[in-house]
């Protein structure tokens, strides 16, 4: 069971750090995916410096916890998706924005997971 | 005395208005002439029929009919490199663009002259005739820059539709090679989406004619710069054109060959008794199958066909002209870009060529072959016959890389169907067009900033019948391109062509009497030889000539550059990933052994 909460912790935690590293070699095609269209400017400082760090920061954090064993490098990553979720369905009920419940879903499992790991792979510790 | 008749009254009255009126006329620029230069893309310089060619190109016939006719016209081998000398009259070197940008090695990348892209250290011709008065446009390929600051919107042109690439499909919108993403459009500078019913000579023309069109009849001329598609690969044309020629080939590349040789030497076009050699390239015909031989005939069918297509649109845009009443003032320059273009091989239908296809979201099977989805070629056989009678094809600095058709015509140039044998060059043709129309080159300054003098020299001299040559005897105009290199000074050129087809040797030819290259003087003319070595040597210190680094291969550089372009961030993104991920792995098998 260990193994296989440190396998569903790890691909996605590649995946996050290359994400965020993408903003900082290859803005536009990482905007691309995200659906958003790259700006210019402040903007384009914002969404380099912000959404890169992001993802690359949550990415750090899940590998940390696999190798530390420490339960709140989990937690925070859990929180960071957690939030992201709570924000992309306010966006559709205040803002008007498009409603992704794909992209929802993805976040809140993985936070689940993310939760459970905190408890099963820092078990003993 | 005898009282003058009342109709040489008349005429006497009307001819002193037309003088008062010529004198008053608020319209200082209706007296100007409009400029159509139509530059074609890897034409062969026997690819048309006033040079000698089977391809029907009636139009350019036509003009040929009504002014001169440069058999001695030598361009750079290459086409960005021509562009830029094209539309500044500077030598490559100066202007930005010694090669094209996609095979520059990145020893030579670093300096400001090799960018590969037209520099803001030279004023264009269309920016010229731009400040003076008249309306520029332009349709058709660039390759000289895409950012923005570097497009035809910002170089001149007051209307564009371009292509900025080495070249793209001509059906639809779409890369012929892998190293580009998409194929890059733009219409007064901003991305473009082709329309669906696109055929790239039909498009350009009829862009050209709308621009036009939209300020006909404001008292401005007009400069029109029309860089065709054709014929540079992916080989397509229309199945009605392509028909015509289907049974034309079937005697092979060889015969094509010495047709055209006999042909261009009845019309003038070289001097009776030009020898021509056997490129070493060049396969034997008749060890094909006869399926085989087939096949390469429609290739060769479809590139005739598209030479003819684009033909029949020059003559839409000559019509238009004539039923607006634009005609008799205009001044049509056609010219091709460099020697016909050999790539393809001939085995295109091998396994590895049709997956390489197939992943480009191509086929070349014999039945669409030059139709919308088919990529076509036609290979170093065909292309030497292109060139005939000349040595060497596109990229090599031999007569078959460099000379190429050159037509200057219209209702303007005295005594129509004129050929002249004197030496001729890219760089000629920006100062000819600013003395067609009066206006001064720039002198050391234009737009606020420095820039590179004009080197070429006017033809118009030529043109009007006024000299027999622009340049003497003692003149030398030196060349290079990607280590392929030569002097021309009087009737004689040095010239040096790099593996693999190239010996890596310097040759010297008499190329007014042995166009084709078939006779090396070197040895019997060791003066002279020398001679002209060292001004080549002097040429490439006065231009900044870059040696090449050892080894450069151009089609290895090309794949490598393109690569590079293309697919440069995600390496970029593979290797920072790793570089971030390793030290936790590490770390990971450290605390769990």
């Amino acid at each position: 069971m260990k193994t296989l909460f440190r396998i569903l912790v790890a691909l996605p935690a590649i995946l996050f750090v290359v994400m965020g590293l993408r903003w900082a070699v290859d803005p536009s095609a990482a905007a691309e995916a995200l659906g958003m269209t790259l700006m210019a400017g402040v903007g384009l400082s914002s969404q380099i410096g912000d959404v890169g760090s992001f993802f690359l920061g949550m990415g750090i954090m899940m590998l940390l916890g696999l190798i530390t064993a420490q339960r709140s490098w989990f937690q925070a990553a859990a929180l960071l998706l957690a939030l992201a979720a709570a924000f992309r369905a306010l966006s559709w009920l205040l803002h008007g924005a498009a409603l992704t419940p794909d992209m929802i879903a993805v976040e809140v499992v993985l936070a689940t997971v993310l939760l459970l790991a905190s408890s099963r792979l820092a078990e003993g510790k | 005395m005898r009282l003058p008749s009342r109709r040489s009254v008349a005429r006497g009255a009307a001819l002193l208005l037309a003088v008062i009126s010529a004198g008053m006329s608020p319209v200082v620029h209706a007296a100007r002439p409009n400029v159509v230069l139509i530059l074609a893309d890897d034409l062969g310089f026997s690819d048309i029929a006033p040079y000698g060619s089977e391809i029907q190109t009636p139009a350019l016939s036509a003009l040929a009919q009504r002014g001169i006719r440069f058999t001695n016209y030598h361009t750079a081998a290459s086409c960005a490199p021509t562009r830029g000398m094209l539309l500044t009259g500077v030598d490559s070197h100066r202007n930005g663009v010694p090669n094209i940008p996609e095979t520059i090695p990145p020893e030579q990348a670093q300096y400001p002259n090799y960018r590969g892209t037209l520099g803001h250290n030279v004023a264009t011709v269309a920016s010229l005739l731009q400040s003076a008065g008249y309306h520029t446009y332009m349709a058709g390929k660039w390759h000289l820059g895409k950012s923005p600051d570097l497009l035809p919107f910002r170089r001149g042109f007051e209307r564009t539709v371009t292509m900025a690439d080495t070249g793209a499909d001509n059906w639809e919108q779409k890369p012929y090679l892998a190293i580009y993403k998409k194929a890059n459009w733009f219409a007064d500078g901003e991305e473009f989406e082709l329309p669906k019913n696109f055929y790239s000579s039909r498009f350009l023309v009829d862009k050209t004619i709308e621009f036009i069109a939209s300020n006909a009849g404001d008292g401005q001329p007009f400069f029109a710069y029309i860089p065709f598609q054709a014929v540079h690969i992916p080989v397509q044309a229309p199945q009605s054109f392509t028909d015509k020629y289907m049974d034309t080939y079937k005697a092979g590349w060889e015969k094509l060959r010495e047709q055209r040789l006999a042909r261009a030497q009845q019309l003038g076009i070289i001097p009776p008794g030009t020898a021509m050699v056997d490129m070493s390239t060049t396969g034997d015909w008749e060890s094909y199958t006869a399926d085989e031989q087939r096949y390469h005939a429609k290739r060769m069918a479809v590139y005739a066909g598209m030479v003819d297509a684009m033909d029949h649109h020059i003559g839409r845009l000559i019509n238009y002209l004539r039923q607006t009443g634009q005609y008799d003032n205009t001044v049509f320059i056609f010219t091709s870009d460099n020697g016909s273009e050999a790539s393809g091989g001939d085995d295109p239908r091998s396994l590895a060529m049709r997956i390489a296809l197939w992943q480009q979201g191509y086929v070349n099977d014999y039945d669409t072959l030059g139709l919308k989805g088919s990529f076509n070629t036609i290979g170093p056989s065909f292309a030497s016959a292109a060139a005939s009678p000349l040595d060497f094809y596109k990229f090599y600095a031999g007569e078959g890389g460099m000379r190429v058709p050159l037509i200057i015509a219209g209702e303007s140039i005295p005594e129509g169907a004129r050929l002249t044998n004197a030496f001729a060059y890219v760089t000629d043709i920006t100062p000819t067009i600013l003395d067609m129309t009066g206006v001064s080159p720039p002198s050391g300054r234009f737009g606020g900033r420095p820039v590179e003098s004009i080197v070429g020299r006017s033809l118009l001299p030529l043109v009007r019948g006024d000299a027999d040559r622009i340049y003497s005897a003692t003149d030398t105009i030196g060349y290079e391109l990607g280590g392929n290199s030569a002097l021309f000074q009087g009737d004689y050129k040095i010239v040096l062509n790099i593996p693999p087809v190239g010996d890596n040797e310097w040759h010297l030819y008499n190329i007014v009497k042995d166009p084709g290259e078939t006779n090396d003087l070197k040895e019997r003319m060791p003066e002279r030889f020398n001679k002209m070595l060292a001004h080549y040597h002097q040429y490439t210190v006065a231009n900044n000539v870059l040696p090449l680094p050892a080894n450069y291969n151009q089609a290895f550089q090309g794949i490598a550059n393109g690569t590079l372009d293309r697919f440069g961030p995600q390496i970029l993104l593979g290797l920072l990933s790793l570089i971030v991920l390793l030290p936790f792995l590490l770390l990971y098998r450290s605390r769990n052994r």
